[in-house]
């Protein structure tokens, strides 16, 4: 499917390409933030079990431990601990109740190393990987030395050791459990049916503790940044495709001037052009070009309008002396039969006086500057002389009549008449026999509209569409012997248009021929 | 009838100076618009016939100088340029009437004596041919019939047309010239108004016992018989 709109396909596409780009980097921020809360909470887990192990503690100390440590994921996250403490001498000390037999901490537990070897020290040596599939996960965990601003937990009373730790002492509260023997687990994360559980354990002389944590506690915080992406992502989106759509906007209006141009030219004529002022670089050559063209045309049209004014004026002195002389001669010649020739010779003369005129007239019109002497006048005093002439020239039409007396239009009496004359011979040269004319006017609050119908055989569309078309007319052999040079209809819309009137042929009717004049009333 | 005719092209002006004579005018020629205007200012003049391209003034500038001087002689503008603009300066500086080329010296005449008639008051409305009497202010036509004058009604179409053919008796009107006259149409040879027209007026002549009076002249057109001088 293609979209019809331009500006809209845009708005898409940037859209489209923006959400691309957002969704990209939304994924990989994620992954990172989710990453980094994980090294944070592994971190975390690794600093508790060094502390833990790293001295003996009383039974009692692990129920207050993880009470404590439940808490501090917040009050949401309150099963988010798991712990089980293995005593020195193999007895389970302490376990959660939501451990899960699912971590099998038995794997998880790494091998106590020996004394001998933390004292000496540097810590730790390598280590027998407990978690073969793991081996890059183990390598930092194992070589890492206990943090050194480790502090103890808050609230955590800090009970002497009560047995015997040979010569083992428990290092001071604001110590590294340096000398602790102690030995971490790399972490890793059990899948059980209550969620991802990250698992973390350590061995040392006087306990096996076992810490899981669910992560549920990251995917609570991550799931406040996905939301703040469902919204954010969205919103951002409808702000590039608003963007996209106001910038093409500015873009298109170069284009809808230039529309805006050739549709004035359609109106008012060839002058038109689109000012080049205020444009983006980008328009600036095709307005130019335009224009340029617009120029050209203009030139050009204007050339060939005054060229057949030019000879059209340069036709009528030849004229002008032709008609005078066979006038003159007419009156001086005694014979009859010179008299008949002369006057034939008169006869076209005439003929093409009146082509000569009715050109110069259109090319005034073309060039616009068919200027009107406009009077006030009584269009239905020509109308009905008109009507007189009818009877005269067709007894034989019914001339069916609804015209109000004394209608006043503004206009030139000479031009008008001869648009109503060239309607009416219109009307009765392709009437039917005994067919007939109809002559309607109707007065508007602005304008009169004299309909001229007349019975006539159909017009074919096409002759529809040409009718006004200069020096066109209808099927020859329809109108063998009708005089005429298809000027008439031509000129006519002319100069009822130079009247800011209008002459329209009316839609098909069956059996009959309807051409509408409308003139601005006289007020 | 004196006229001041100023024209430059030689041809035209030849006929139209040999139709204003035989019709009894008195013909001033100046080829040029200074000569034209000067004359138009020293002489007195019963009308006067301005080309508007001239060399020299030109039409319309006569026009706007001897108007400017306080002149009322009845003014003819002449011209083959752009007829609407033309006619509206013209009317508007004051032309009496105004003839686009190229025209029928007959009706130019027509025109003079429309013009001179208009200016100078009723004095020419009454036109008398035998057997008509006609006036051209109340459009009403008489004619002398068996024993006593009797009106004629005419349609407003008959009265022009027995108008025009009886400014020149005598004188072949072809079908053309009347249809460009009465009818201002602008072409239409091959119609038979006239003829219809014609045939008319003479049966409403007849009726009231006139003598024929209207010829028609075979190929041509019509004339009014000119009345034999007693």
């Amino acid at each position: 499917m293609k979209l019809k709109s331009f500006r809209f396909r845009i708005a898409l596409l940037s859209a489209l390409l923006a959400g691309c780009a957002i969704a990209g980097f939304s994924g990989i921020t994620y992954l990172l933030f989710y990453q980094s809360k994980l090294n944070a909470l592994d971190s975390d887990l690794r600093d508790q079990l060094t502390r833990e192990s790293s001295a003996p503690r009383p039974d009692f100390h692990w129920r207050t431990y993880e009470q404590h440590r439940s808490t501090f994921f917040g009050e949401q996250n309150q099963n988010a601990i798991a712990i089980l403490v293995i005593g020195a001498n193999g007895t389970t000390t302490h376990q959660s109740q939501n451990w899960q037999t699912e971590f099998y901490p038995e794997s998880l537990f790494p091998p106590l190393v020996d004394l001998r070897i933390f004292n000496l020290l540097p810590f730790p040596p390598p280590n027998a990987n407990p978690f073969p599939d793991n081996p890059q996960n183990n390598l930092p965990s194992d070589r890492r030395p206990p943090r050194p601003d480790h502090l103890p937990p808050r609230g955590l009373n800090e009970n002497p050791p009560i047995e015997d730790l040979r010569s083992v002492k428990p290092p001071p509260n604001d110590q590294p459990p340096r000398a602790v023997p102690n030995n971490i687990s790399s972490l890793v994360t059990r899948n059980t049916p209550n969620g991802k559980w990250r698992i973390g354990a350590a061995t040392s002389p006087f306990v096996k503790i076992a810490i899981a944590i669910n992560l549920q506690v990251i995917d609570r915080d991550m799931s406040a940044i996905q939301n703040v992406f469902l919204i954010a992502v969205p919103f951002t989106l409808l702000l590039v495709m608003l963007g996209a759509w106001w910038l093409s906007g500015g873009a298109l209006k170069t284009i809808k001037n230039i529309t805006e141009t050739i549709r004035r030219v359609n109106a008012k004529g060839l002058h038109q052009r689109t000012a080049i002022t205020d444009l983006d670089m980008e328009f600036v050559e095709l307005v130019q070009v335009f224009n340029q063209m617009m120029e050209r045309l203009e030139r050009s049209f204007l050339q060939a309008s005054r060229f057949s004014a030019d000879a059209a004026h340069e036709l009528k002195t030849p004229l002008a002396i032709l008609q005078g002389e066979l006038e003159l001669a007419l009156q001086h010649s005694e014979s009859n039969a010179m008299q008949a020739t002369l006057s034939n010779l008169l006869d076209e003369v005439c003929r093409l006086s009146s082509i000569t005129r009715k050109l110069l007239l259109l090319s005034l019109a073309d060039a616009g500057k068919m200027t009107i002497h406009k009077a006030k006048l009584n269009i239905s005093e020509i109308l009905y002389e008109l009507v007189e002439d009818i009877e005269i020239l067709a007894p034989e039409l019914t001339i069916k009549l609804e015209i109000s007396s004394n209608l006043m239009v503004m206009g030139d009496r000479e031009l008008l008449t001869q648009v109503l004359q060239n309607l009416i011979t219109n009307a009765i040269k392709y009437n039917l026999p005994n067919g007939w004319i109809q002559i309607q006017e109707k007065s508007h609050v602005n304008n009169v509209s004299i309909t001229i119908s007349n019975s006539s055989q159909d017009i074919s569309q096409s002759d529809r569409d040409r009718i006004f078309d200069r020096f066109h007319r209808a099927d020859p052999a329809r109108n063998r012997g009708v005089e005429g040079f298809g000027l008439g209809l031509s000129l006519s819309r002319e100069i009822v248009r130079a009247h800011d009137g209008d002459l329209k042929i009316a839609p098909v009717i069956t059996g009959c021929t309807s051409f509408t004049l409308i003139l601005p009333i006289y007020l | 009838m004196n006229i001041l005719y100023v024209e430059d092209e030689a041809k035209i002006a030849s006929f139209v100076c040999a139709g204003l004579k035989e019709q009894g005018f008195v013909v001033d020629y100046c080829d040029n618009g200074n000569d034209g205007y000067a004359r138009a200012i020293d002489f007195e003049y019963d009308a006067i016939i301005l080309d508007i391209m001239v060399p020299g003034k030109d039409g319309l500038a006569i026009l706007k100088g001897i108007r400017k001087a306080g002149n009322s002689t009845p003014v003819i503008l002449l011209t083959a340029r752009n007829e609407l603009d033309d006619r509206l300066a013209g009317l508007n500086l004051g032309a009496d009437d105004y003839i686009a080329k190229p025209f029928f010296v007959e009706e130019l005449i027509a025109r003079i004596h429309a013009v001179v008639r208009r200016v100078s008051g009723d004095r020419q409305n009454i036109l008398r041919v035998s057997p008509l009497k006609l006036d051209r202010i109340t459009r009403e036509v008489t004619c002398k019939g068996n024993d006593k004058d009797e009106a004629i009604e005419l349609t407003s179409r008959e009265f022009n047309l027995l108008e025009y053919l009886m400014r020149s008796p005598g004188r072949v009107y072809t079908r053309t010239q009347i249809l460009e006259h009465v009818w201002g149409y602008d072409f239409n040879p091959n119609t038979n108004l006239i003829d219809v027209c014609i045939q008319r007026i003479r049966k409403k002549i007849e009726k009231v016992g006139g003598e024929e009076c209207l010829d028609s002249v075979r190929g041509v057109g019509y004339k009014f018989r000119k009345p034999i001088q007693n």
